[in-house]
């Protein structure tokens, strides 16, 4: 059960370094990345739904508790792992049987960087729109969306770019 | 006879129509299982932000968790190693401008001291009576559109919801929900928080609101366009809630503008506080809260 393993510890590690790390990194007051969306991301491509669903769950209230964000994450997260299953079908045509993990490896680079830059930018909308409530600041939460969304997708492609060597 | 097999004859085909009829629904929860799912976990989270903007806080689920607030404890030791020699700093600033205030203190007290120590009647004014508990903040934020600050002080060390926030430079924020061991304040940057102040000058009163943009500044609100103003004016707390006592600084003008068809500036300030490096603070214990809230009550039931 290497893969479970695994996971778990990417678990604990990717919550560990958000809430200690990046959570405190403000640079220009805007940007916060949320790098921990990695976590259901990097999930093998053919599990179930449900669970997939319920890690989401779990990963989101974890990092709502530690940044006193109540919901906003679970719901966002769930949000993403739902979308998840369409958008490999819609980037990638993987036969039955196969159970890969997505990376550039598996997915081929473009297919990638795509998926990961739309699942990205979904996460990350869906979260600064819960966090402003409403449309009154709406240019600022699309700055903060656009830019937060960028540095998240460029530190998940170069960790995975990392790995694959 | 036949009545009775035409009877069961219909009864069993009505039970057959009901259990396929059972059958499909069950297929169709079973096809649409995770679908539910979804919607049961976002209307889980969705219920919580709701619920969590109503109350605030929630106690248990933020970070006055002991769990979590523990661990927030355990890195801000670390990451307060790096900023000691800036704390270390303020102190000794501070320090020196309390030495200070002794020393014109004690003058002003040696010329008002009356002759015969028995005639005079010498009482400090209810409304100054403070004191103040001092408190580290283990867990703050600067980024968000509402942000919040955790400290490691709570009720058994007599902190209570509604009590002011202050550190060296100036006003912090407001308490608002307090466990047994810890408490989170609204500070400036947050758009619940309506601090009253006014000018150090001229006591014109306004309410600052954080604009949602940079931690630094603040907006001062409710100026008529007939006061006077200059760049770099200070702004101070007005005294009028009991949260603040009169007179600490909240920040200093940087920039204003008025229109010809306003009928109030837009006044920029720049905070006193600097709530990146925030560190050390005071919670402010209004010694005569309670009276002072009863009697006001009374004359508005009246």
């Amino acid at each position: 059960m290497p893969t479970v393993l695994q996971n778990i510890f990417r678990f604990v590690l990717l919550v560990l370094f958000q809430v200690l790390v990046l959570n405190n990194i403000q640079f220009l007051g805007y940007i916060n990345p949320y790098l921990y969306i990695l976590f259901i991301l990097a999930l093998p491509v053919q599990m179930p739904r449900w669970f997939l669903l319920v890690l989401a769950f779990i990963i989101g209230l974890t990092i709502d508790i530690f940044s006193n964000t109540i919901g906003m994450h679970a719901f966002a997260t769930v949000f993403v792992a739902f979308l998840r299953d369409g958008i490999i079908k819609l980037f990638t045509n993987i036969e039955e049987g196969n159970n890969p993990t997505p990376s550039f490896h598996t997915f081929g680079v473009s297919a990638y960087v795509k998926y990961i830059v739309v699942m990205v930018l979904i996460h990350h909308a869906t979260l600064f729109i819960l966090e402003a409530f409403s449309f009154a600041h709406f240019w600022l939460m699309l700055v903060k969306i656009l830019i937060s969304s960028l540095i998240t997708i460029m530190l998940i492609l170069g960790i995975q770019s990392i790995k694959t060597r | 006879m036949r009545v009775f097999i035409e009877n069961f004859c219909s009864k069993t085909s009505f039970l057959l129509a009901v259990s396929s009829i059972m059958k499909n629904l069950i297929n169709f929860l079973i096809q649409y299982s995770v679908v539910f799912l979804f919607l049961f976990l976002e209307v889980i989270s969705f219920t919580l932000i709701v619920k969590n903007q109503e109350y605030q806080k929630s106690v248990f689920l933020s970070s006055s968790n002991s769990m979590v607030s523990g661990m927030y404890e355990w890195s801000n030791s670390i990451v307060e190693f790096f900023k000691l020699r800036a704390a270390n700093d303020n102190l000794s600033e501070e320090n020196t401008a309390l030495k200070n205030q002794i020393i014109n203190l004690q003058n002003k007290l040696s010329t008002l001291k009356p002759e015969t120590s028995d005639s005079v009647h010498f009482r400090v004014p209810p409304e100054m009576e403070y004191q103040f508990i001092s408190a580290k903040v283990i867990n703050s934020s600067t980024n968000k559109l509402q942000n919040y600050i955790t400290l490691n002080k709570g009720a058994i060390d007599g902190i209570k919801a509604d009590m002011g926030v202050i550190s060296d430079e100036g006003v912090v924020g407001i308490v608002k929900i307090v466990s047994k061991k810890f408490s989170v304040v609204i500070p400036i940057l947050n758009p619940k928080s309506d601090i009253s102040c006014k000018f150090k000058r001229n006591n014109y009163s306004g309410g600052l609101i954080w604009s949602g943009e940079d931690y630094r500044y603040g907006n001062l609100t409710d100026i008529a366009r007939h006061v006077e103003l200059a760049l770099g004016d200070t702004i101070i707390t007005s005294g009028f809630t009991s949260s603040f006592p009169e007179g600490i600084p909240v920040g200093y003008i940087e920039d204003f503008k008025i229109k010809e068809s306003d009928a109030y500036y837009k006044i920029k300030v720049k905070l006193a506080v600097n709530f990146r490096t925030l560190s050390h603070v005071k919670v402010i214990n209004y010694l005569n809260f309670q009276e002072q809230k009863e009697l006001e009550k009374k004359s508005e039931e009246q």
